[in-house]
């Protein structure tokens, strides 16, 4: 063991010198000075106020007279344009003209009697402006009423939002109010105030009215029309409550946080992009093959090649954590999602035939796993499940909240399996027939996942066993690899459901459900019909439609028995973080079912992965079209299924 | 000519053979659903006015709730219902019958103060929360009408509310940018690998006892690599018109990405000559293309900025003159760079 582990620290300190070697100093300082000389001008840009980030400059033109009181908002709103009136066309050179007030009655009872006429193009561009102007003309008011000398006028209305739980402790869930910084600030001691005598048990103290609020000024700027209704960064906009004019509420939304926790994950494509070169350089003109053959095993080459890139991301995301203000539970929570990037990069380079394709597959890597990890933890205060995503607990983090063991677990635990099972996968290609030879990515992929199934049916090659496997009887042994592997493949299918939701999302409930049932269908499906293709391919299994029948009762088996583990762990950690809203309740409801009814509802998922699994098998052992057509119908069951269950429950 | 035409056929042929352009078109509309579901979500999430039928029950009490009834007849997706005290408001809050909680009271400044209880951590909170603050403006805007006479300066009339998605603007402000600036990262990093992996291979030694002279070679990648991307634009901005997003100028349009990706791309080949090494060459790429593309989209007129002002149909003469000027700044640049490979050679 010991001797291992000084082999794989052996290869480590090669790696890392051979890469410090690659990116040398020079490169480092052009690096660094592009970068200054970037910051220098953009500084200087937004120091002079010829520069912003503000993507929607000028996007509309909007025909107003110079001396109408208008023209003000609109000059002052990036994505307005001014147009002089007398050249404004509507529908030509403007899409939108102010056409003045109509002041009827307005010495009766002032300003708010009068009311300006806008004259929009018939279009969405049209409508979009006149919200736009809208809200520019908000904005206008609120900094002219900054400017007034009697605030109570200016700002008659000061309010203070609480967030409270509508059951008092029972409910649990994480109280909003009292995590926010401010909000312990602008508590000052409960003023005794009718709300908070209303709602003595809440879970949410801190926020008693703070009337004397001085800043209604600043709070208004944060208030600017933001280009697409995405909330804008304003400076106290954390996470909950706030006391100040209405314009001043924000939504729970934790942005500033979100944009730091981004700060991890730009580190990580580079180092994914520099990991990648330097497994393929191993591959190009047959750079690797001296380390093939010492000693080393590929597990141990692989590690050694890996640790300097893992240790390089802890100590980057160590530094971020510091400068952005992080502590250890950051650096936790982001190493397994920089192993994740690592892992699957190292699958792409290990698959790649060029740097070209390697280029494509490390942009494919880092744009999936980006969002996978960014998406849910925009979620971070509304719902548990943004847990899913390890960023999540760095935007807790930064929140300054404390965060469980069970939630850490249940954050970091998922993408850590799936770098480890990614990594398992590159392995079984590590070996000097694969690493030298070119062959198209689907080709090597079923290498790969051919490489971990042994030998099932009469009369092909088997390959002697070795470890855990040679212990098991020759005819479960191929069996149990073909359920072990399907079972493998249960994080990528989460994953890949949850993005075909999230892309399905947009489209309208009527066509994203139906196929959503026949994505999801068609995911579950490939993952345990695949390395059946590979096994039968790669002349593991024997092509007779006994072992057809064989194997693919095997993979669902192995699918339904990963799924229902998975569910159970899912349901623990869910129950801790939902205090039993959600799981108990369907506990609950199955309550009253009779033990047959049950055992039935258990079971029917275990017939039907047996079964779809057993038609692309059949399948699958006769050519690559046939496959294809099983695998067609095999979905079609499957979601036809997925109906029939949200039919009985809905 | 020929000799390029030669080497950019070869090029292509790579591609082509691995099929990587598929994943990169897959990649691009990975990022377009994607960015939809975000917008969509957050929209939905933080204006729920912009979907239809999100209506908030507010229990209000205290002296001052009777301004607040008024204010909120005109908020759409926001009611009122007067409760005799803030304890039967907080009640009919923990039942469930109410959204919020709002308590306006008259404060002894001549203010009002107001105490707004929302649900805790639900996604329901957010809803609330953006529908209480369009009716508590509402209710700002009466009061402050109401002091009209203290204040020196009058708010402004604001215009009448339009039913208009915010999910406009973000399709042409980022959208359509980044699906039309997509293809041109991906160009110059094709060119880095393509001559970085000349050098390495030795392939490059071949080439050069080939009729060739290192000018047509540059010139060759080049050319495969520009004449790739502004096919992939068009694909998308064809898919959006056909989705009824109409987009204006597409020729504008991919004349500029175009003359983005020659620059890029001259960029690319510059920085591949010069450190032939793959690793550093696409480091210092991504940082180059990351200050050039972020001090770009910062400036006024910047590329991002025209590509929306284009595609939305609001360009004007100077919109027009950045295009030229991006064209010319695109050649010279890009001729710079081939003079000083022909010169220099690449480095070794």
């Amino acid at each position: 063991m010991i001797r291992r582990l000084r082999r794989t620290l052996r290869v480590a300190r090669w790696e890392a010198a051979r890469a410090s070697g690659g990116i040398d100093r020079r490169t480092l300082l052009v690096g660094f000075v592009l970068l200054a000389a970037a910051g220098g001008v953009v500084g200087a840009g937004v120091a002079t106020g010829t520069a912003g980030l503000d993507v929607d400059r000028d996007v509309y033109r909007v025909g107003v007279d110079a001396e109408s009181p208008y023209a003000d908002a609109v000059e002052a709103d990036p994505a307005l344009t001014p147009v002089a009136r007398e050249r404004a066309t509507l529908g030509e050179t403007v899409d939108l003209v102010v056409r003045g007030q109509a002041l009827e009655g307005e010495d009766a009872d002032g300003a708010a009697a009068g009311r300006v006429v806008v004259d929009a193009t018939d279009t969405p561009k049209g409508d979009a402006a006149a919200a736009a102007f809208r809200e520019a003309v908000e904005a206008h008011n609120g900094r002219l009423m900054a400017a007034e000398p009697n605030e109570t006028a200016a700002f008659p209305v000061t309010v203070t939002l609480r967030y409270a739980s509508r059951t008092g402790d029972t409910a649990g869930g994480r109280p909003a109010a009292s995590r926010d910084p401010n909000d312990a600030e602008t508590g000052d001691g409960g003023s005794g105030d009718e709300g908070t005598d209303a709602g003595g048990d809440d879970a949410s103290e801190g926020g008693g009215a703070d009337a004397g609020s001085g800043d209604d000024g600043d709070a208004n700027s944060t208030d600017d029309s933001d280009g697409f209704a995405v909330p804008s960064l304003g400076g106290e906009t954390f996470g909950a409550g706030s006391t100040g004019s209405p314009a001043a509420i924000t939504p729970p939304f934790p942005f500033a946080s979100l944009v730091l926790a981004f700060a991890f994950l730009v580190p990580m494509n580079f180092l994914a992009q520099a990991y990648g070169s330097s497994v393929l350089d191993e591959r190009t003109n047959r750079r690797g093959e001296p380390l093939l053959v010492t000693p080393l095993s590929p597990a141990e080459i692989v590690a050694g090649k890996t640790l300097p890139y893992v240790a390089a991301a802890v100590v980057v995301t160590s530094l971020i954590a510091l400068v952005v203000g992080g502590g250890l539970a950051s650096v936790v929570a982001v190493t397994p999602l920089a192993v994740a990037f690592l892992a699957a990069t190292f699958v792409g380079a290990v698959f790649a035939r060029s740097f070209k394709e390697l280029t494509f597959v490390t942009v494919a890597v880092s744009v999936l796993l980006t969002s996978f990890a960014f998406v849910p933890a925009i979620f971070t205060n509304v719902t548990p499940v943004a847990l899913i995503s390890p960023l999540t607990l760095v935007v807790f983090d930064l929140q300054g909240e404390s965060v469980s063991l069970g939630e850490t677990l249940f954050a970091t635990g998922p993408t850590a399996i799936a770098a480890v099972l990614l990594f398992g996968l590159g392995l079984g290609v590590y070996r000097e027939e694969d690493l030298f030879t070119q062959k198209p990515v689907t080709r090597k992929t079923l290498d790969a996942l051919a490489v971990r199934l042994s030998a099932v049916g009469e009369g092909v090659r088997e390959s002697p066993p070795a470890g855990l496997a040679a212990r098991l009887p020759k005819r479960a042994r191929g069996l149990a690899a073909v359920a072990v592997l399907t079972a493998c493949t249960i994080p990528f299918v989460f994953v890949a459901e949850l993005l075909a939701v999230a892309v399905l999302f947009a489209l309208p409930v009527t066509i994203s459900i139906p196929i959503l049932l026949v994505a999801i269908a068609l995911v579950e499906e490939v993952a345990k019909s695949l390395h059946l293709y590979a096994g039968f391919e790669r002349g593991v299994f024997a092509r007779t439609d006994r072992v057809a029948v064989a194997v693919g009762l095997a993979s669902g088996l192995g699918f339904f028995l990963a799924e229902k583990a998975t569910a159970a762990a899912q349901a623990v950690g869910l129950t801790e973080l939902y205090v039993g809203r959600a799981a108990f309740g369907a506990a609950a409801g199955a309550g009253g079912l009779s033990p047959l009814v049950l055992a039935g509802l258990v079971l029917a998922p275990l017939a039907l992965h047996g079964t779809t699994a057993t038609i692309s098998a059949v399948g699958a052992r006769r050519s690559r079209t046939a496959y294809a057509a099983t695998l067609a119908a095999a979905t079609l069951v499957h979601a036809a299924y997925n109906l029939g269950v949200v039919r009985l429950y809905g | 000519m020929g000799s390029r035409l030669t080497v950019a056929r070869r090029e292509l042929a790579g591609l082509r053979a691995e099929k990587t352009i598929l994943l990169a078109v897959g990649i691009q509309l990975f990022i377009a659903a994607f960015s939809s579901f975000l917008v969509v979500g957050l929209v939905s999430m933080y204006d729920p006015g912009a979907l239809d039928g999100a209506e908030v029950e507010v229990a209000a009490a205290g002296d001052a709730v009777a301004d607040l009834e008024r204010a909120a007849a005109e908020v759409p997706g926001a009611s009122i219902r007067r409760y005799e005290d803030p304890p039967a408001a907080r009640t009919a809050f923990d039942r469930g019958a109410a959204d919020a909680v709002v308590i306006a009271t008259h404060d002894d400044r001549g203010g009002i103060a107001v105490a707004a209880t929302v649900p805790d951590a639900t996604v329901e909170t957010t809803v609330v929360v953006v529908q209480l603050r369009s009716l508590l403006r509402s209710y700002e805007r009466t009061e402050r009408a109401e002091r009209a006479g203290a204040l020196t300066e009058r708010p402004l009339p604001l215009p009448e509310r339009t039913g208009s998605s915010p999910y406009f603007a973000f399709t042409y402000t980022v959208l359509i940018p980044v699906l039309v600036f997509l293809p041109v990262f991906i160009s110059g990093s094709l060119v880095v690998d393509s001559i970085t992996e000349e050098v390495d291979q030795g392939t490059l030694e071949l080439l050069r006892v080939a009729p060739v002279t290192i000018g047509e070679i540059v010139d060759g990648k080049a050319l495969a690599a520009v004449a790739i991307a502004p096919g992939q634009a068009l694909v998308w901005l064809l898919l959006l018109e056909y989705n009824g997003t109409p987009v204006a100028n597409v020729a504008t349009i991919l004349l500029l990405m175009t003359a983005l990706t020659t620059l890029v791309v001259g960029v690319a080949a510059g920085i591949a000559a010069l450190t032939p090494d793959r690793r550093a060459a696409q480091f210092l790429y991504s940082i180059a293309v990351l200050v050039l593309f972020g001090g770009a989209t910062a400036m006024a007129g910047g590329p991002t900025n025209a590509v929306a002002r284009l595609a939305i149909d609001s360009a004007d003469p100077a919109t027009n003159a950045t295009v030229v000027v991006y064209v010319g700044l695109a050649a010279a640049a890009y001729l710079g760079v081939r003079r000083f490979i022909a010169a220099n050679g690449i480095d070794r």
